[in-house]
């Protein structure tokens, strides 16, 4: 199954979701923040928890996200991610 | 003497293994020219080994404090440069922390790694090969598990012969040189990890624990219960469990006093040791059990890897105030004291976000206000337990509104700027070092009693003496109570006789003394606020310790003392102005009470805010805004409820 071309906000995600990151729009220190714990350009990542944390897995990173910093964070999605 | 940086990642054991190393003699200090602490201690059995514990940091890269110091101390050639590096590394999270090594390599200085949380591995299914990492990276690398000691005496033993050789390695082969993108450095680090690490099916098992606690304590409901029960726990430890040995302490010194009042010669000195030094350094040291114990808890909830699930649970109420979720255990921590309160800030990974904290901490109605609560509302509400009790809770959240709003409006003017997003990294869950909770609380315990300790003895002294001094005689009342109790048939009725010529000449000692004159000369700020005298004197002692306005109001009413808070409330409830009206008019009970609510009256917290901020501006600016917001809402209530007829 091809993945879908359009990038989603990890909010828009289920757990268990295995994406690969396309943007972050977050002002530069967020971004940078990302970057240092893993989460750096077009790297894998795993959605583990969704909602407020949002909790994600970036290699054995697991990192918590505020909703906020995750409506912003935009995703490929795979074949195994579906829509809420 | 050879200085060794210990440089790594957070939550990598860094703390475990420098207490490994050398914890016993560890010294908590700031880096210079910052308020971010370091740790350093002489090798075990290589004392003129000096290793530095640099805070954790993710990488080099990116612009934070924890990255100032590590290049102060990677940069500088000798004197406060490192001669040797030891990198730590998570052997269960290799890749991100490899990004961190590559970066280090490259200022080729002599490097050992550390390969800590072998067991973690393990128990992931994950098998690690050192020497094939040690090849790959070209420097000696060195398992172990540090909180069990395993390869810590091969460490000791390779950061020795690192220090004597001095070698520096190549870099390693495969990694590029020049300024490299962090994903260039990812991209080698995956490649790395990948070569020295065989992954087994195990691995899926052990991370369904992580997902299910982590389900449990970010859950909406089941993560706020999980948090108040947490959170309450530790609240009842700080102000219960820490009373016990606070109140020993007073005792021990209150006797120490007691027998040397005995032993040395009546006089100024006497009193000066006795009164004012014994005094002023048990005033320091009660603060001691309350900021041990909070590091010792802290450290222990810290290592379980829960405090990071926690922030998240109160960021979402505290960031509309413009504050963090981490700042809830400092704010809570200030309800029993605002100094272990303030310490505690040092959580907070964002300095901005730590400052707003630090600054409004002293807002939380702290346990030295109770007995001043206690007193004025009794006035206010003699008989009715109902009104009282409402009283109660409307000054503890008076305090904690007064404390956000603040903060609301600090973040938007004077510490205006970008807040860290929260963004943190979540730990793996494990079981907690006592070891290293024990050491944290010695090491926080030892740095208060250097640093604001002795600021805080000296303010004691000082405010001893402003009281004590300048000696008045006996007054000719109590004088003639004395002459009739020696003429007096019963002996009850002489010791009768005795106490209240005592407690008047204690009176006339402390309305006369600095302090009391102090308070005549500025009644006429606080007249507006319905203050007289006496209440202005017992505002200027208050400003050593706020539980001290009670025994001020109490000595300046001058009866005899019959026990029991009744008698006390009763007393005060009497006394008179020098027009002969009543002090404490329902007006200016209730503008006392705001003003104690909201004013920074404890000179030993500004000294700590002092030292946690490194400036004094900032210490002046918490004096100021709580001063005046509670001169100002005091004149309001009062003006208003006079209007209002309650008078």
């Amino acid at each position: 199954m091809p993945r879908s071309p359009k990038p989603v906000p990890l909010t828009n995600l289920r757990a268990g979701a295995r994406v690969k990151l396309h943007e972050a729009r977050v002002d530069h220190e967020c971004r940078e923040w990302l970057r240092a714990l893993g989460l750096t350009d077009a790297s894998d990542l795993r959605l583990c928890k969704h909602g407020d944390p949002c909790i994600i897995q970036v290699r054995s990173t697991r990192i918590g996200l505020s909703k906020a910093v995750a409506s912003r964070v935009f995703v490929l999605d795979g074949p195994t991610a579906s829509e809420p | 003497m050879a200085r060794v940086a210990l440089i790594g990642n957070p939550n990598t054991g860094k703390t475990t293994l420098f207490n490994a190393l050398c914890g016993a003699r560890a010294r908590t200090s700031n880096y210079p020219g910052t308020t971010t602490t370091i740790r350093t201690g002489a090798l075990d059995r290589h004392q003129h080994i000096e290793v530095v514990d640099v805070p954790g940091l993710y990488d080099l890269h990116h612009h934070t404090p924890e990255m100032q110091v590590a290049r102060g101390v990677l940069d500088a050639a000798g004197r406060g440069g490192a001669d040797v590096v030891v990198i730590a590394l998570d052997a269960a999270n290799l890749t991100r922390n490899l990004v961190l090594a590559g970066e280090v390599l490259a200022y080729h200085r002599p490097v050992v790694v550390a390969l800590n949380m072998m067991d973690l591995a393990q128990r992931r299914g994950l098998a690690l090969d050192a020497d094939a990492l040690s090849k790959r990276l070209g420097v000696p690398v060195i398992p172990l598990v540090a909180r069990e000691h395993h390869g810590i005496e091969r460490l000791r033993d390779a950061i020795a012969a690192a220090a004597a050789d001095g070698l520096v390695a190549d870099s390693p082969a495969d990694l590029p040189a020049g300024h490299l993108s962090l994903e260039k450095l990812t991209e080698w680090a995956e490649r790395v990890a990948k070569a020295v690490t065989d992954e087994s099916p195990r691995t899926a098992q052990h991370d369904s624990w992580t997902e299910r606690l982590d389900a449990l304590f970010t859950h909406p409901v089941a993560g706020m219960l999980a948090f108040i029960v947490i959170m309450c726990g530790l609240f009842w430890a700080l102000f219960t469990l820490a009373a016990i040995p606070m109140d020993l302490i007073e005792a021990v010194f209150g006797q120490f006093a007691s027998l040397l009042q005995s032993a040395l010669p009546a006089g100024p000195v006497r009193d000066l040791i006795a009164n004012g030094i014994v005094g002023g350094i048990a005033g320091t040291v009660v603060f001691l059990p309350q900021i041990c114990l909070l590091f010792f808890l802290i450290s222990l909830l810290e290592d379980t890897g829960y405090l990071a699930r926690a922030a998240f649970v109160m960021d979402g109420v505290l960031s509309r105030f413009g504050l963090p979720g981490h700042a809830f255990v400092p704010l809570l921590t200030s309800h029993a004291c605002a100094i272990p309160g303030i310490m505690s800030a040092r959580l907070i990974p964002d300095q901005r976000d730590r400052l707003a904290t630090i600054l409004v901490a002293p807002f939380m109605s702290c346990s030295a206000r109770l007995p001043v609560y206690v007193l004025l509302i009794s006035l206010l509400f003699a008989n009715n337990p109902l009104f009282a009790g409402i009283a109660f809770a409307a000054c503890y959240l008076l305090g904690a509104s007064a404390g956000l709003f603040t903060a609301w409006i600090f973040k938007r003017t004077v510490l205006k700027g970008h807040s860290r997003p929260m963004v943190l990294e979540l730990p793996s869950y494990r079981r907690p070092s006592f070891t290293n909770a024990l050491l944290t609380a010695r090491d926080q315990g030892l740095a208060f009693l250097r640093t604001a300790g002795t600021v805080i003895v000296a303010i004691c002294i000082v405010m001893w003496w402003l009281s004590a001094y300048p000696k008045v005689g006996a007054t000719p009342e109590a004088d003639a109570l004395r002459a009739h109790a020696a003429n007096s048939v019963s002996q009850q009725q002489t010791d009768a006789l005795l106490s209240e010529a005592d407690a008047l000449d204690a009176r006339a000692a402390q309305a006369g003394s600095f302090a009391g004159q102090l308070g005549h000369v500025i009644q006429p700020v606080f007249n507006p606020l319905g203050f007289d005298w006496q209440l202005t004197v017992g505002i200027v002692t208050s400003f050593l310790a706020r539980e001290v306005f009670v025994s001020t109001m109490s000595v300046l009413e001058g009866g005899v003392g019959t026990g029991g808070d009744d008698g006390v409330v009763n007393r005060i409830r009497q006394m008179r102005r020098d027009d002969g009206s009543p002090v404490f008019t329902p007006a200016t009970a209730a503008s006392a009470l705001i003003f104690f609510v909201l004013a920074m009256q404890c000179l030993p917290t500004l000294t700590v805010t002092r030292k946690e901020t490194g400036s004094v501006k900032y210490a002046a600016m918490q004096f100021g805004y709580m001063s005046g917001l509670a001169y100002i809402a005091a004149l309001i209530t009062h003006v208003v409820l006079q209007t209002a007829g309650v008078r």
